[in-house]
């Protein structure tokens, strides 16, 4: 696993939104935490699993 | 300070935290990491890399899961309050007449006389919302999505049931509700919601039509919003 980068991106741009839900709870930035920076949390966290998964597939450990 | 403040501080405090956590690890490249290097933690003394990747763990994986956890607390909470419903323009009329002193509608009466001390809109539509059942949560989002991509038209109206339990609860068996005898008989049909409370008691809302574009209560009620 050498760089983590579009997860860590990904997962980066999901917390600014939150941010601003929690700056401003209104119906944009409500609709913004939960269709745009919960699905970019999911897939940040899955790309990390996958580099995670793909280290140790070469390292033999699985 | 409420729970849904904390809430909302906390979900603040751990956005900036997690961005600022996936912006370092981002810059990090795993492979040029020094392997003879050593980070200390207090309690142990680990490599660099495993330090990094632990830092990543906790980037991608503990903190976006405590921050969507406290986030979704703070959404669920935060509905309760009446400014929640109030930031959808759609429902401005709602709240404009529940706070106008003249209004004889249902909410303003029980607003007026002081009946729910707080969270007027939670307290009587608390079967539905995002703070109902999971099914109502669905058609929350539901709501959400239609108003925030303007996939709406005015004036709004609810698809399901009001379901007198929501009057009842409060209502059933207190002496004044008691003495009503049409309460006695009608109470099966109370029950099973096939007779609305609203029946007899006026209506709980501005009307549909003082609720349209173009209707001279519209501006009133809305407060010239749009």
């Amino acid at each position: 696993m050498n760089s983590v980068r579009l997860p860590a991106l990904a997962a980066a741009v999901a917390f600014l939104i939150t941010a601003l839900y929690a700056v401003d709870p209104g119906p944009y930035a409500m609709a913004a935490f939960v269709f745009l920076a919960q699905p970019l949390f999911v897939i940040a966290g899955a790309g990390y699993a996958y580099r995670v998964w793909k280290d140790l597939r070469g390292r033999k450990v699985l | 300070m409420e729970t849904a403040d904390v809430f909302r501080v906390l979900t603040g405090v751990l956005s900036v935290l997690g961005a600022l956590l996936c912006v370092w690890v981002a810059r990090v490249n795993f492979g040029r990491i020094d392997p003879e290097r050593k980070v200390s933690l207090g309690v142990a003394t680990v490599s660099g890399v495993a330090f990094f990747k632990l830092l990543a763990l906790a980037a991608l994986f503990a903190v976006p899961a405590a921050t969507v956890a406290v986030a979704n607390y703070h959404t669920v909470e935060g509905v309760h309050g009446v400014e929640a419903c109030n930031r959808c323009h759609v429902m401005t009329p709602m709240v404009t007449d529940m706070r106008d002193a003249s209004s004889q509608t249902l909410a303003a009466r029980h607003f007026r006389n002081g009946w729910i001390a707080k969270d007027q809109c939670f307290v009587c539509h608390s079967d539905y919302g995002l703070a109902g059942d999971l099914r109502a949560k669905m058609e929350g989002y539901r709501h959400l999505a239609r108003y925030t991509t303007g996939t709406f038209t005015e004036p709004i109206k609810f698809r399901g049931v009001f379901h007198n339990d929501n009057c009842l609860k409060c209502h059933e068996g207190t002496p004044r509700f008691v003495a009503v005898p049409s309460h006695v008989t009608v109470r099966a049909r109370l029950a099973d919601s096939s007779l609305s409370c609203l029946n007899c008691h006026g209506r709980a809302h501005p009307t549909r039509d003082q609720r349209t574009p173009g209707h001279a209560d519209y501006g009133r009620l809305t407060g010239e919003k749009r």
